[in-house]
């Protein structure tokens, strides 16, 4: 009876990752929609300025630094949370969180600064799909930022047990998987754009 | 994994390999970067340059920080679905693209 | 302004000016409410509703709850197509402009096409997926049954929201897919279009969890030994189905959002001036909307598949290849998408590439039905109503499809193109493929469920009309069209188009007659319960694990994990137990069942989303940050919380098998 009862357990924990990994697919789906969207739409400025001159990439690799280092420091969290050291997994997890923050702070600031040269998002087709390929790609990010706030929470609260190690490990493929999104964002909107 | 038995289908992550992947992929970001600043080649090779990077790194967090491996049961169904989806994604993107200039070439001539 | 926060655009002139819309719609609405809300509390049921259906997570509860909304929705879409039937039937010739404004006649046909597809097919789809597919993989429960809960909720707020558009507001009018630039702000300023959006992002979030959930499912909790290729057909369909439902929905999502930046954010994707380009929206709309109509078709064939072998008492010919003929169709239908506007000016290349494509998709569909007629082939058939439905499904899916190949020709799709033969076309494989499906399914699976069996009198009743009122409603469209009717015009000049619309018409008639006969089944069916029940667990003599359970299932489904080892494992065990001389054994070694609990989170997220959408329709900002702030603290609050399970006692197990073993063995 209670062996039984362990692998129900484990199964619904294979089984709960797996679900979320679907999730990351439809979201792998949900930019490349919009990564179309944006490849038709890039050229279409109509009036209104083009990108290219408005594009800082100094700035914009420092964004991708940040994002990137907190991507490492996620994993820092992970080696912790495998040698049982709750209060280490916390703080590399908000060090996590704010190297993330610096991230959609820097993110933000370049949007409004874009704004205060004429390039708005109504001015052409062109930047209203550079705002919303950038923005969504910024808002996964940020609420990325809010769950990892309620993960350190919880490591606090209730100790690491199973279903919060379960919660890491989702939020680490989550938090990874926008980093790779990143990539091709750097790439082809920002690389591509400057060229 | 990291001492429990639940098949995740992830490897462990390890510090080394962490690291390893952490430094190709600043490589691997500066590359393009001082290529484009510097337009260091024509548009063409530009171009290779930074897709083959974001590919290169694209496989190297895969590899080092997701640990996607095709070991256990669960492993596989992971990489498949991913692989998977790649194909759709690339269908969408590739199919909207083809079609999108297609008809803006014969709405102009 | 802390109003107009509040309130956004909404006013006392919201209400419809139009007196049939207001006293006729607003009446039936005002007064089917009361009476649910009257007989509710006269009944004193509230908390019986409230503890045993809204916060259940019983995946079969929540199929019945997806099933009813379902045919509420069906009943209200009916009703507007035999409204349209008849005003397109009066408003023939100069001068005659029938009992309908242009402006509600839109609204209706794209209400009509919206709630069929999304408020119908969906919730079918996911109601029978649900009462069936754990069953049939020997499991418990599906792999999230909280999220199950919520996808349910999602889809009923959303078609709570749906059924009030025409009394508060209005809906949109620019077709079930809303095609830019038509329904941009510049064309439709109204809050139609508002709606159109926020109601299918809603219910597309709920379809995109269903479909995760069952993938999960699928993949995980299969009981011992049911390898994939020991799956029966239904499951591989649903598995298929709701593959393209994870992949596909995400584009829908993306496609909607760009019409509401466009709409509130002054963006420019698809809007006509500024760099937008109105062909992306209809490319992107049809990347999803065509996986979408294998969504809603696949899982029909997996239904047929199990209805063939169990009423031909053989095996399913070709299993392999209908596997793999599910799979290419799955891969297939996202590379077919542009057949749907070969002609907005595509060059040829590009229209021969889809034309073929489309063609491709007719053989794995072929090799279908002859693996269906192979079966059937010196089978030993039992024309019950499940079996009738599919000998209709074959002979109208066959016209459908042929319709369809013809179209697929880039030329003939010229000719074709937006006339009532597309309109014949669709209907044809929708109603002759899904609606017959689910008829035959619901049918079939409906002892499991409720624990006794239609009635077979009434059944035919309905099976004859609907077949009939569908040749009836549906073949002058052919014609029609080809003539040179256009769709969605709520008048004709042509006096020769009459005669047809009139027989048109009447076909409606008919198929709302059949669909009333369904109810008098339904009713007679539960007033002869006793007569009609179902002792065995087993009324048609069926090959899968639901059949090996009693009628209705336990909420726990099974008391004992199966363990299979071939394709069918019942039918065989049956045969095993005949030849033992005796009936299904009893293994009385009960043990405590590990349950999911109730839980109110999936109703309360889905209610707030309801709340987040209507304000987004109406811009009022302040209640749609309050919805949108209180759903993220209801999934944060949820997931502090980790007591999430039970145990069912095994005494209270054995209590409740006991009782299904003394009926069967009476």
């Amino acid at each position: 009876m209670n062996s039984k009862v362990v692998a129900h357990a484990h199964n619904s924990d294979a089984a709960d990752i797996l679900g979320f990994w679907l999730y990351i697919m439809t979201d792998c789906i949900l930019f490349g929609t919009l990564f179309a969207v944006y490849l038709v739409l890039h050229t279409s400025t109509s009036y209104g300025p083009s990108l290219k001159h408005l594009i800082d990439l100094n700035y914009v690799l420092g964004e991708t630094m940040f994002l990137l280092l907190s991507n490492f420091a996620f994993g820092l969290a992970i080696i912790a949370s495998y040698r049982k050291k709750g209060f280490m997994t916390s703080l590399m997890l908000l060090l996590t969180f704010a190297l993330g923050l610096a991230f959609v702070f820097m993110e933000v600031k370049e949007f409004i600064h874009l704004v205060h040269e004429g390039y708005s998002w109504d001015v052409s087709g062109a930047a209203s799909a550079f705002f919303t390929l950038v923005g969504t790609h910024g808002l996964h990010v940020s609420l990325g930022l809010i769950w990892i706030l309620v993960v350190t929470m919880q490591i606090m609260t209730m100790g690491l047990n199973g279903a919060v190690t379960r919660r890491l490990t989702y939020l680490g493929l989550f938090w990874n998987f926008l980093d790779i999104v990143w990539i091709f964002v750097f790439s082809v909107v920002y690389l591509f754009g400057a060229i | 994994m990291g001492g429990t038995s639940t098949d995740y289908g992830y490897s462990n992550k390890t510090f080394g390999v962490y690291a390893f992947g952490f430094i190709l992929c600043i490589f691997l970001t500066l590359v393009p970067f001082y290529a484009v600043i510097h337009s260091i080649a024509s548009y063409e090779y530009l171009a290779a340059i930074i897709l083959v990077s974001a590919v290169a790194q694209f496989f190297v967090q895969i590899v080092c920080f997701l640990r996607l491996n095709t070991k256990t049961e669960q492993g596989k169904i992971n990489v498949w679905s991913f692989v998977f989806t790649g194909v759709v994604a690339f269908v969408v993107i590739a199919g909207s693209v083809w079609i999108m200039c297609n008809l803006n070439y014969f709405m102009m001539h | 302004m802390i109003e107009q926060l509040i309130f956004g655009k909404l006013s006392l002139d919201v209400f419809p000016k139009d007196a049939l819309t207001l006293y006729l719609g607003g009446g039936l609405l005002f007064s089917g409410f009361i009476a649910i809300v009257g007989s509710l509390t006269y009944f004193k049921k509230w908390r019986y509703l409230w503890e045993e259906w809204v916060c259940t997570v019983d995946h079969k509860k929540i199929g019945i709850m997806y099933i009813v909304v379902a045919f509420v929705m069906f009943f209200r879409a009916l009703v507007q197509a035999m409204i349209m039937r008849s005003q397109q039937a009066i408003a023939v010739g100069p001068g005659h402009t029938g009992f309908m404004t242009p402006e509600l006649y839109n609204q209706f046909f794209s209400e009509h096409g919206v709630i069929m597809i999304f408020f119908v097919a969906m919730p079918l789809i996911f109601g029978l997926i649900n009462l069936v597919l754990p069953l049939q993989i020997g499991a418990r429960d599906v792999a999230y049954p909280y999220l199950n809960s919520l996808s349910f909720w999602l889809t009923a707020v959303s078609a709570g929201l749906i059924m009030i558009t025409l009394m508060i507001g209005n809906f949109e009018r620019a077709g079930w897919l809303a095609y830019a630039p038509l329904s941009g702000l510049k064309y439709s300023p109204d809050v139609g279009v508002d709606y159109f959006i926020w109601i299918l992002q809603v219910a597309g979030v709920g379809s995109l969890l269903a479909g995760i959930n069952f993938i999960v499912t699928i993949l995980k909790m299969r009981c011992p030994g049911m390898t994939l290729m020991k799956m029966p057909i239904f499951v591989w369909a649903s598995f298929c189905s709701m593959l393209l439902v994870a992949l596909a929905f995400p584009i829908l999502t993306v496609t909607l959002a760009l019409l509401a930046l466009d709409r509130t954010m002054d963006m420019h994707f698809f809007t006509q001036e500024m760099g937008g380009n109105i062909m992306m929206y209809i490319n992107l709309i049809w990347a999803w909307g065509h996986p979408e109509v294998y969504i809603l078709v696949l899982p029909v064939f997996g239904v047929f598949s199990e209805i063939v072998a169990t009423f031909s008492r053989k095996r399913l010919f070709g299993y392999t290849t209908m596997v793999w003929a599910i799979l290419s169709i799955g891969f297939l239908s996202f590379v077919v998408w542009l057949h749907h506007f070969f002609t907005m000016g595509a060059g040829a290349n590009v229209n021969a590439f889809f034309g073929i494509m489309t063609m491709i998709i007719a053989v794995p569909t072929g090799v279908k039905v002859f693996n269906w007629l192979f079966t059937m082939y010196r089978g030993d058939i039992n024309f019950s109503t499940p079996m009738l439905w599919m000998m209709a499904f074959f002979s109208t899916f066959a016209i459908g499809g042929a319709t369809g190949v013809i179209m697929a020709v880039p030329p003939i799709d010229f000719q074709t193109h937006n006339s009532l033969f597309l309109v014949a076309h669709f209907h044809n494989v929708i109603i002759g493929g899904v609606v017959f499906g689910f008829f035959a399914g619901i049918t079939y699976w409906f002892p499991k469920v409720f624990g006794f069996v239609l009635d077979e009198k009434r059944g035919k009743y309905a099976f004859y009309l609907w077949v009939v009122g569908f040749y009836v409603a549906f073949m002058p469209l052919y014609p029609l069209g080809l003539m040179g009717a256009m769709r969605r015009n709520y008048r004709f000049d042509n006096l020769d188009f009459q005669p047809y619309l009139i027989v048109a018409a009447i076909g409606a008639l008919l198929i709302f007659a059949g669909f009333l006969c369904q109810l008098w089944q339904l009713f007679y069916s539960i007033k002869h319960r006793d007569r009609l029940r179902d002792k065995t667990g087993d009324p048609w003599d069926g090959r899968t694990l639901e059949w090996s359970l009693s009628s209705p299932a336990p909420f726990y489904n099974f008391a004992h994990i199966p363990d299979v080892s071939k394709i069918d494992d019942f039918w065989y065990k049956k045969q095993e137990w005949e030849r033992a001389g005796g009936g299904k054994p009893q293994n009385t070694a009960y043990e405590d069942i590990h349950m999911p609990r109730s839980t109110p989170y999936g109703f309360i997220i889905s209610v707030l989303a309801g709340l987040f959408g209507f304000s987004m329709v109406w811009h009022m900002w302040l209640p749609a940050i309050f919805a949108i702030v209180s759903i993220i603290i209801a999934v944060v609050v949820k997931s502090f919380n980790l007591d999430t399970d039970y145990y069912v006692k095994a005494s209270e197990v054995e209590e409740i098998e006991n009782l299904h073993f003394a009926e069967y063995k009476s």
